[in-house]
């Protein structure tokens, strides 16, 4: 925690004049806290979006929200609407982050996988039963394999809300996209 | 027919799905997968025991990992 403070103080410091893309970060203390806000935001019909945080924020399996600066307030009472609330505001260069919403799509056959991120889904495309979920290195990877392979993509629990994690955000977003494409 | 899955140099998920076919090709028996990384150890034990076979030891020598699994 007392990282995560200096941290935000350095890049304070760094953007005191000001983002000059007019973007700033929401930062959280878990990414289970990035999930359930974002859903908020996005409820609220903020312009908001998860990224990797930048190489000063990170710390393993991280996620911050990137919104419109001129948003805050709105965004701010949106999550105390609901019992939320950021660690802390950070207006942030947009060149700093890392996109988490790549995807790649590789067809084996009987079987069509999906990568976002770091995060792969693969899934038979005849039954729709998942057959993999790999990638991570999060803790709660092999939980959400346990739980998700071996059903239809349709009766599997899904990964936004059962994940903790980038991983689980990732798989969420492979797992969005798999299923348009399945 | 060989019982033998060599997945060995192979990323994920291929020696899941190639474990997967084997399964579906011998219904029951034996078999043997090779891989060489503890997360395909993970995600073939995990495929193995979904479809309702056994995993009846996981033996590593030098990196490479020999998966025996049956069904009777």
């Amino acid at each position: 925690m007392r990282l995560i403070r200096r941290v935000i103080q350095n890049l304070k410091s760094r953007f005191r004049n000001g983002s000059q893309h007019g973007l700033g970060l929401l930062v959280f203390e878990n990414t289970s806290e990035v999930i359930r806000a974002e859903q908020i935001l996005k409820k609220e019909g903020c312009d908001v979006s998860v990224k990797g945080p930048p190489p000063e924020l990170r710390k393993g399996c991280d996620l911050v929200i990137e919104f419109q600066l001129v948003e805050e307030l709105r965004v701010r009472r949106a999550l105390q609407k609901q019992g939320a609330s950021a660690l802390d505001v950070v207006p942030l260069n947009s060149e700093l982050l890392q996109p988490v919403d790549i995807f790649q799509t590789r067809d084996f056959g009987d079987y069509l996988m999906v990568r976002a991120a770091n995060m792969k889904i693969t899934v038979d495309k005849r039954s729709t039963v998942i057959v993999n979920i790999s990638g991570g290195g999060c803790p709660d990877v092999p939980y959400l394999a346990q739980e998700m392979v071996g059903k239809k993509l349709q009766d599997a629990p899904t990964p936004g809300d059962i994940g903790h994690t980038l991983c689980g955000y990732a798989l969420q977003l492979a797992y969005e996209e798999i299923q348009q494409q399945c | 027919m060989s019982n033998i899955v060599d997945a060995r140099g192979l990323s994920c998920p291929q020696p899941v799905l190639l474990t997967v076919e084997k399964m579906k090709q011998f219904k029951a028996g034996k078999l043997e997968i090779l891989v060489d990384t503890e997360s395909a150890v993970e995600n073939v034990k995990r495929a193995v025991i979904g479809n309702n076979w056994t995993v009846e030891v996981v033996n590593e020598a030098n990196g490479e990992y020999n998966i025996r699994a049956t069904k009777t």
